[in-house]
C-alpha cells in the first residue's frame, strides 16, 4: 500500500464549487486522498478521491433502491474509517443527508450510550443507520422500535440494495449539506443544520484566508468526524482543497499521543489541528530522549481551537518540541463553532499566539479588559486570553450586553455573529433556533468575549457551558442525573464549573439534600460520583447543601452564576484538593 | 487459549499501580466507579493492556466492560478470535 501523494497534477482550487459533490468531483480527477493508520502506525487503507468518488456513487444508487424521500436523515456511527467518508458522500450524491454519531470510548458506557444514540436517531428522525459491525448492536438496542427503513453495517446494505440505473441527483446549494449533533447537552441534543451554501462559504474561507492553503500541503488528523472541527476542518476542507490526509482514529491517539508526531513526520505533513487538550496530552506523555525521532519542521499550520486555549499550555508543547523543529510560530489561534459551520476568525498566519494581558479583577468586576503589563503588575490580577485574530470575509461580529446593546472596544459580552457560514437553524427544534438565531440573520454564539479592533478575543465559552480538558459538558446533564435520585426533586440541584487551585476548572455539583444522616449523604454523594464517571467520563466535586440555601435571580430562577460565586467565596482550594483528584479527563466531544 | 485465571492474574498485575493504597481488587472490582479511573487512565490501562498480551482492543467493547471480569472475558475473546 502506498500513501496518496502530498503534490497533486490538479491546480488547486479553493472551495469555489456550489456542492460537497461538486468539490468531490473535481479533487477526484486529482491524486490526493486519504490515508488511514492504526495505532501502531500501520497504513491500513488508502482511498484516493478518485475512488472516494466512485464508490460513494455506487453507494449512492444502493441508496436509490430504498426509495427514501429527498433530504431523508442518515444516521452514521462515525468511526474513523473509509467507510465513513464513502456513506457521508453517497449521501451528498444521493440527496440525503447525513447525521454523523458519536463513538462512546468509556467503559461501562453502555446503557447511557445507547440512550445516547436513541436521544440522536428520535431527534434527527432517522430513515436509515448505519454502523461498522461492531457498534450495530448498540444502534439495533437503541432503534428498537423505530422501524427504520435500514439498520445494519456497510456490507448488510451493499447486500441488500441493488445500485439501480436512474441519474444520481446531488444535494443542491439550497439544501442541508449534514446535521451536526457535536455540541449541545447529551440529554437535550440539537442538530445544528448547515446548507451546502453554508458550509461552501466557510471552506472557501477557511482555505483562502484561514489556513491559505498552497500546493503540495497536507493534512493530518485524529479528530473525530462527530466533531465540527473533525468533519469540517479535517474532512471537507481536504476534499474542498483537494488535499492528501493522513487520518489515526481519536482513541488510538489518546492511548499513543506521540503517534500523532510520528506521522506528522513520516509523511510531513503541514496542517494539523488540535483543541489545547491534545497538545497538553503530548507534551506530558513525552520524553527528552525522543525528540530526535522526530522532525516536525514542515508543520506550517498547528491549528488551536475548540476550548479556551491557555497559552502555558501551548508553550509548554513548543517548548518541549523545539528540538524536533517545532516552531511556535505555527500556533494558529481560531474560534468557531459548529453552528458557524466551522470557523468565525483565525489569528494571522506565522505569527504564533498573541496574548492579551488584561486586569484579570477589573474584567471580572465590570467587563472591561484594561491591558496590564506582565512584567511589573501583580501576578495575581493578570489574566491572559488568547487573541483569536479578526474574523473571516463575509462575518459580522457584535459584542452585546445583556440588553442588547452593541459594546465598544475592550469591552466584555455576549459574541454575536452574522454570516453566511451560520446554520438555518436547529433541525426541528424552533423554539431553541429562535433563542439563537434572529430573523434578521445574528447568531447569539452564547460565548463571552471582547475585541480590541476587529480581532476578537474569546473569554469564556458557551455561557454556564462546564469544560473540562476541552470536553462540552452540560449544567443540565449534571442536575438531571441528580434530580433522578430519590432524595432530590427537581430545582435540588446546580451545576457550574469553578477553577481549581492549578487554574483549570473543576466540575461542582451543588445538591440541596434533605437527609441529615451522615451514612446515607455519604451514600448519595458516592452514588452521584460514579453515575457521573458512567454517563460523563468525569470527576465531579458534590456538595451537599441545605434546602432553600441555591441562590435565585431577581426572577425566582436557579441561578448557575450567583452559586459558583458563593462557591468560590465560600471555599478554600486547599479544602478541596484533598476531596478531589484533578482529573484527567479526554477531549473527545468538543465543538 | 489462555485460561480465565491466567489472564485475571495478569490483570490484577496491570490495574495494582491504579488502585488506591488499600484497596484489594477482585473480580467485581469496577473500574471506573470503584477505582475511579478517569479517562486518560483507561488509555494508560489499555495502552499497557495492548502492549502486554500484544493485542488491539477493539473500539466496540469499552462500552461492556465495567468490572474486571468484563475486563478478563473481553480479552479472552480477542486473544481467542482470528485475527
Amino acid at each position: 500500500m502506498v500513501t496518496t501523494p502530498s503534490d497533486n497534477k490538479l491546480p488547486l482550487r479553493a472551495a469555489d464549487f456550489a456542492t460537497l459533490a461538486e468539490a468531490l468531483d473535481y479533487a477526484a480527477e486529482g491524486d490526493t486522498g486519504c490515508n488511514f493508520y492504526t495505532g501502531k502506525g500501520e497504513l491500513y487503507a488508502v482511498l484516493p478521491y478518485a475512488e472516494l468518488r466512485e464508490q460513494a456513487q455506487a453507494l449512492a444508487r444502493r441508496f436509490h433502491s430504498l426509495g427514501l424521500e429527498r433530504g431523508s436523515r442518515v444516521a452514521l456511527i462515525a468511526e474513523t474509517h473509509p467507510d465513513f467518508l464513502r456513506f457521508f458522500f453517497a449521501c451528498q450524491y444521493a440527496g440525503l443527508a447525513p447525521v454523523p454519531l458519536p463513538i462512546s470510548i468509556n467503559l461501562g458506557s453502555h446503557k447511557a450510550y445507547v440512550r445516547q444514540l436513541r436521544d440522536l436517531l428520535v431527534s434527527c428522525q432517522a430513515a436509515v443507520a448505519i454502523a461498522p459491525s461492531g457498534f450495530v448492536p448498540f444502534l439495533e438496542e437503541a432503534a428498537a422500535t423505530m422501524g427504520l427503513r435500514f439498520l445494519g453495517d456497510p456490507e448488510t446494505f451493499i447486500g441488500e440494495f441493488p445500485e439501480q440505473a436512474a441519474a444520481l441527483y446531488p444535494l443542491q446549494s439550497q439544501e442541508v449539506a449534514y446535521l451536526q449533533y457535536t455540541s449541545g447537552s447529551t440529554r437535550f441534543p440539537r442538530g445544528v443544520m448547515i446548507t451546502q451554501q453554508a458550509v461552501l462559504n466557510n471552506l472557501a474561507s477557511i482555505i483562502q484566508d484561514g489556513v491559505k492553503v498552497r500546493p503540495g500541503d497536507r493534512g493530518m488528523s485524529w479528530l473525530p468526524f462527530y466533531h465540527d472541527m473533525g468533519l469540517v476542518g479535517c474532512l471537507l476542507v481536504p476534499v474542498a482543497a483537494q488535499l492528501s490526509m493522513d487520518y489515526l482514529s481519536t482513541r488510538e491517539f489518546a492511548m499513543r499521543p506521540r503517534q500523532w508526531l510520528a506521522l506528522l513526520t513520516q509523511n510531513r505533513a503541514t496542517i494539523s489541528f488540535s483543541p489545547p487538550f491534545g497538545y497538553e496530552l503530548c507534551a506530558r506523555r513525552l520524553r527528552p530522549e525522543e525528540m530526535a525521532k522526530f522532525d516536525l519542521s514542515a508543520w506550517r499550520v498547528a491549528g488551536v481551537g475548540a476550548e479556551m486555549i491557555r497559552p502555558e499550555t501551548l508553550a509548554r508543547f513548543a517548548q518541549v518540541l523545539a528540538p524536533s523543529g517545532f516552531d511556535s510560530k505555527a500556533f494558529l489561534a481560531c474560534y468557531g463553532m459548529a453552528e458557524c459551520s466551522l470557523a468565525v476568525s483565525f489569528a494571522p498566519l506565522n505569527e504564533g499566539l498573541g496574548v492579551d494581558y488584561v486586569d484579570g479583577d477589573y474584567l471580572a468586576a465590570r467587563r472591561k479588559a484594561i491591558p496590564l503589563d506582565p512584567s511589573t503588575a501583580q501576578a495575581g490580577r493578570i489574566s491572559s486570553f488568547v487573541n483569536c485574530g479578526a474574523p473571516l470575509p463575509g462575518y459580522e461580529v457584535a459584542i452585546r450586553d445583556e440588553q442588547g446593546r452593541t459594546l465598544p472596544e475592550r469591552h466584555s459580552g455576549i459574541i454575536y455573529v452574522k454570516s453566511p457560514s451560520v446554520m438555518s437553524g436547529y433541525f426541528n427544534d424552533p423554539g431553541e433556533t429562535r433563542r439563537v438565531l434572529s430573523p434578521d440573520g445574528w447568531l447569539n454564539t452564547g460565548d463571552i468575549g471582547y475585541r480590541i479592533g476587529s480581532k476578537l478575543i474569546v473569554t469564556g465559552r458557551q455561557k454556564d457551558m462546564i469544560i473540562i480538558n476541552g470536553r462540552n459538558i452540560w449544567p443540565q446533564d449534571l442536575e438531571y442525573l441528580a434530580e433522578q435520585q430519590p432524595e432530590i426533586r427537581p430545582g435540588d440541584a446546580l451545576a457550574f464549573a469553578a477553577p481549581g487551585p492549578d487554574g483549570a476548572d473543576l466540575t461542582i455539583l451543588v445538591v440541596q439534600c434533605r437527609e441529615t444522616d451522615a451514612g446515607k449523604r455519604a451514600d448519595l454523594m458516592a452514588r452521584l460520583q460514579g453515575l457521573i464517571r458512567e454517563e460523563l467520563g468525569i470527576d465531579c466535586f458534590i456538595e451537599l447543601v441545605s434546602l432553600h440555601t441555591l441562590p435565585r435571580t431577581s426572577s425566582g430562577k436557579l441561578s448557575r452564576s450567583k452559586a459558583r460565586q458563593n462557591f468560590i467565596d465560600a471555599h478554600r482550594w486547599e479544602a478541596m484538593v484533598q476531596r478531589t483528584r484533578p482529573a484527567g479527563e479526554l477531549n473527545l466531544r468538543v465543538g | 487459549m489462555p485460561s480465565y485465571d491466567s489472564v485475571l492474574k495478569e490483570i490484577y498485575e496491570v490495574l495494582q499501580p491504579f488502585a488506591k493504597e488499600d484497596q484489594s481488587l477482585s473480580e467485581e472490582t469496577e473500574l471506573v466507579t470503584d477505582l475511579g479511573l478517569d479517562s486518560i487512565q483507561v488509555m494508560e490501562l489499555l495502552l499497557q493492556i495492548e502492549d502486554r498480551f500484544d493485542v488491539s482492543i477493539p473500539l466496540n467493547i469499552m462500552p461492556d466492560v465495567r468490572t474486571i471480569k468484563d475486563l478478563v472475558l473481553q480479552l479472552i475473546a480477542i486473544v481467542t478470535r482470528p485475527q
